[in-house]
């Protein structure tokens, strides 16, 4: 590895999500809104993230927010690491005492994982060796190793954590910041937009004084040359006269202007990753296809990564590279998406895509009978199951991993009925090896 | 149309109220079963001197006659008592009793301002904890004790203290001494002079202010109580609201810190719905300081006015219930002044 970090270099992520699990811990039940999630967030591409209401698409978001309140948690093990360099190296210089230095060669991952009573396959690799000694500390298991702090969230593997400018290579470990670190994360580096513009904007500030606040705090402006930015912002978004319109209140602004505004805003502080809660879900069409239009263009001009998540299937198809198929808590098909929607392998993808209306062949609009349940204990069988057409015995006992399907191996399904090249039984042993393995 | 036009428009429209208030005020004092002479003369009165104060009193004249001139003397505040305090000038009959009854209610409206406010948003910002509950259960307590009950249970505990007592500590001689529990404050507390030629207070008697302020406070309590309660039960559904807001989602997203979230962003929208209920408790006040003064031994607006009422001085209940008016109705102008300037939403516009 080079001088240039992995973040800088093409085409690898800036954020990587790893087996992110977030529970609500409720007086009834503990419910695991997210299950092990993990995928990629890469610059200048949008990442789709799509399923029914009450999969844990929004979960996930707030996850990477760090928005998930109580009664919810993010578990340990789940590992959600923003690995831009520039951030690091601030971060080791304003924050030493959280600076976590594991450049150390000595240490083993193998014996690692013995002494910590985990496997390779939490966090996705299937040879000891292979896991990396970072992953294993910022997953938050070798907080009593003496390798991290308790409150330790930035971690470096190349370079010297106490001269900030050699660092190389390393990560801030979102899912353990809070207080100031986890402040300046948020719009500073990771924005948010949200589902319901008419909503998220405080109707007592003006729009002007809204986005001015997020300038003052990440970017120090103040006054009238605030004011300006703000201004601009708004023109950048596609709203016309913006110097009077900063001055007005948001039930001044229509709908779509809303929502624009509010992107303006999370675009104040000219951030790396922005995270698109179903940000058309409460726009009509017209707007909505405007606002994907903005989103796009301010992605090529920006090289933005984007996290999108919608339930709208058309929507995803226009705007990602990438899609996760987010089921109960679990991703149960990841592609590029136009392997998704030529050959999508997972039923409940299948499912999906036939209930687009004007997909399905005959008169009725086609859906996937049930709702999705509520995830309310470990899987150890297939949760899609009792909703699936093509659902077998083996379903109810044995919980599917994802395994590669199609030709690359960017194109990966959880479902007992792959790998499609063993007969049944093999694949279900394939399925059932994997898990044992995973609880050994 | 802008906020003192809109302002303007409101003030004339109290016109044709104030008339209406004005004739049923009349017809109600006027047509009832109160007789001005009998209360004056007492009920042995013989019929020629009964004659005479009624011819003084103008009460054999036309009712029409009658029912002018009541109206304007209200208008050019130049009416008599009949009876509580026979021939003053209501003016003066007013201005003397004034003072401590504005005390009471000053007292009143500050008191749960902040007591209830800040306990009601405590408890909304830290729901189903102990505080809340603590906050919430005593809120309901203070609500359920009516004021008449209270008064006379806060005098007694209060009474029992004297010379050490029950509750360990004596009311009489803590802080500044009090002679009695009950009384007229005097407001004798700011030092009057003429630096520049105009009367000013000049200095403040930081005693008398001690004293006035001690036996203002069980009655202002006791007057306060069903505001703290509700301004504490309103302050805490507000806040809770307003907490689960996708707007405060938006600025926590934003990065801002949780102090900044709270008194930007949350307490401004949590003001909203408590500014009816605390200028409705602005007009509970003047009805309830009848009772309160009565059993605290004050002499303020409202015992003059219940004793107007059922001795029928007409002049003097006119007055103060015309006051009254004035006041609810400024008050009425000055909550939805206060709403256009907390919420921007609310126009002038119909």
């Amino acid at each position: 590895m080079g001088p240039e970090s992995t973040a800088d270099r093409e085409g690898s992520p800036i954020v990587e999500v790893r087996n992110l699990q977030t529970a609500f811990f409720t007086e009834k039940e503990t419910i695991r809104a997210v299950d092990g999630i993990s995928f990629d967030v890469v610059p200048g591409r949008t990442v789709g993230i799509v399923g029914e209401s009450g999969s844990g698409k929004t979960v996930t978001a707030r996850s990477l927010m760090g928005l998930v309140g109580r009664p919810g948690r993010v578990l340990r093990g789940s590992s959600i690491r923003f690995r831009h360099l520039e951030t690091v190296r601030e971060y080791a210089s304003r924050f030493p005492g959280r600076t976590a230095d594991l450049t150390d060669p000595s240490v083993e991952p193998a014996d690692l994982l013995d002494r910590i009573d985990a496997t390779p396959e939490t966090f996705g690799y299937d040879d000891p060796r292979d896991v990396p000694v970072a992953e294993v500390v910022a997953a938050g298991y070798a907080d009593g190793l003496g390798l991290a702090d308790g409150d330790d969230c930035v971690f470096v593997t190349e370079g010297e954590p106490n001269e900030p400018e050699t660092i190389t290579d390393g990560f801030v470990e979102i899912s353990r910041l809070d207080g100031e670190p986890q402040r300046l994360i948020r719009g500073g580096r990771i924005a948010m937009v949200f589902q319901d513009p008419l909503t998220s904007l405080n109707p007592v500030y003006t729009v002007g004084n809204q986005i001015v606040e997020a300038l003052r705090l990440h970017r120090g402006l103040r006054g009238a040359e605030a004011t300006r930015e703000a201004a601009r912002l708004l023109e950048d978004v596609g709203i016309p006269d913006a110097g009077r319109r900063v001055e007005e209140y948001p039930h001044q602004f229509s709908g779509g202007m809303r929502q624009r505004a509010v992107i303006a805003m999370a675009l104040a502080c000219q951030p790396e990753v922005l995270i698109c809660d179903e940000p058309t879900t409460a726009l009509d069409v017209t707007i909505q296809a405007q606002i994907l239009e903005l989103l796009a263009e301010i992605q090529e001009r920006r090289d933005l990564a984007i996290v999108f998540i919608t339930h709208d299937m058309g929507v995803i198809a226009n705007v990602s590279d990438r899609v996760n198929v987010v089921y109960a808590g679990e991703i149960v098909e990841t592609a590029g998406v136009e392997a998704l929607f030529d050959e999508p392998k997972h039923p409940y993808t299948r499912g999906l895509l036939r209930s687009i209306p004007g997909r399905q062949t005959g008169d009725r609009l086609e859906t996937i009978e049930g709702n999705v349940p509520t995830p309310n204990e470990p899987a150890t069988y297939c949760r899609f199951a009792p909703r699936c057409p093509e659902a077998f015995e083996a379903c109810e006992s044995v919980h599917p991993q994802a395994v590669s399907v199609g030709d690359g191996d960017d194109h990966a399904a959880a479902c007992l009925l792959y790998p499609e090249e063993l007969s049944r039984t093999a694949a279900v042993d394939h399925h059932r090896e994997r898990t044992h393995g995973g609880d050994g | 149309m802008s906020r003192w036009e809109y302002f303007l428009k409101r003030l004339l429209l109290t016109v044709p109220v104030l008339f209406l208030v004005i004739t049923f005020l009349f017809i109600m004092l006027r047509l009832g079963p109160l007789d001005p002479v009998a209360a004056r003369l007492g009920p042995e009165a013989s019929g020629a001197d009964a004659q005479a104060m009624r011819e003084r009193l103008g009460l054999d004249a036309p009712l029409w006659e009658q029912y002018v001139m009541f109206a304007t003397d209200l208008l050019t505040l130049d009416g008599q008592s009949w009876v509580v305090q026979a021939d003053r000038p209501v003016t003066s009959v007013i201005a003397g009793a004034a003072p401590p009854t504005l005390w009471l209610g000053f007292w009143a409206i500050l008191l749960p301002l902040f007591i209830g406010i800040p306990l009601g948003f405590y408890a909304g910002l830290n729901p189903n904890s102990w505080g809340d509950y603590v906050a919430s259960v005593s809120g309901i307590v203070w609500q359920a004790m009516p004021n008449f009950w209270l008064c006379v249970m806060l005098l007694a505990g209060l009474r029992q203290t004297q010379g050490g007592g029950w509750f360990g500590f004596d009311w009489y001689a803590l802080g500044p001494e009090l002679r009695s529990i009950t009384g007229t404050p005097d407001l004798d507390f700011l030092r009057w002079g003429e630096p520049v030629g105009l009367p000013m207070p000049t200095a403040v008697d930081w005693g008398a202010l001690a004293v006035d302020i001690k036996l203002i406070l069980p009655p202002a309590i006791v007057l306060g109580s069903a505001s703290i309660a509700a301004e504490l039960r309103i302050g805490r559904t507000a806040m809770l609201e307003t907490a689960n807001a996708n707007y405060v989602e938006t600025a926590k997203a934003k990065g801002l810190t949780d102090r900044v979230i709270v008194w930007k962003h949350v307490f401004r929208n949590a003001l909203i719905p408590l500014v009816p209920v605390i200028s409705n408790e602005a007009f509970l006040l003047i009805g309830g300081s009848v009772i309160v003064e009565v059993i605290f031994n004050i002499n303020g607006l409202g015992r003059i006015f219940f004793q107007a009422v059922i001795q029928g001085d007409l002049p003097l209940a006119g007055a103060l219930l015309f006051m009254f008016t004035l006041i609810i109705i400024f008050l009425n102008i000055l909550q939805d002044l206060l709403y256009t300037i907390i919420d921007p939403r609310v126009g002038y516009e119909r």
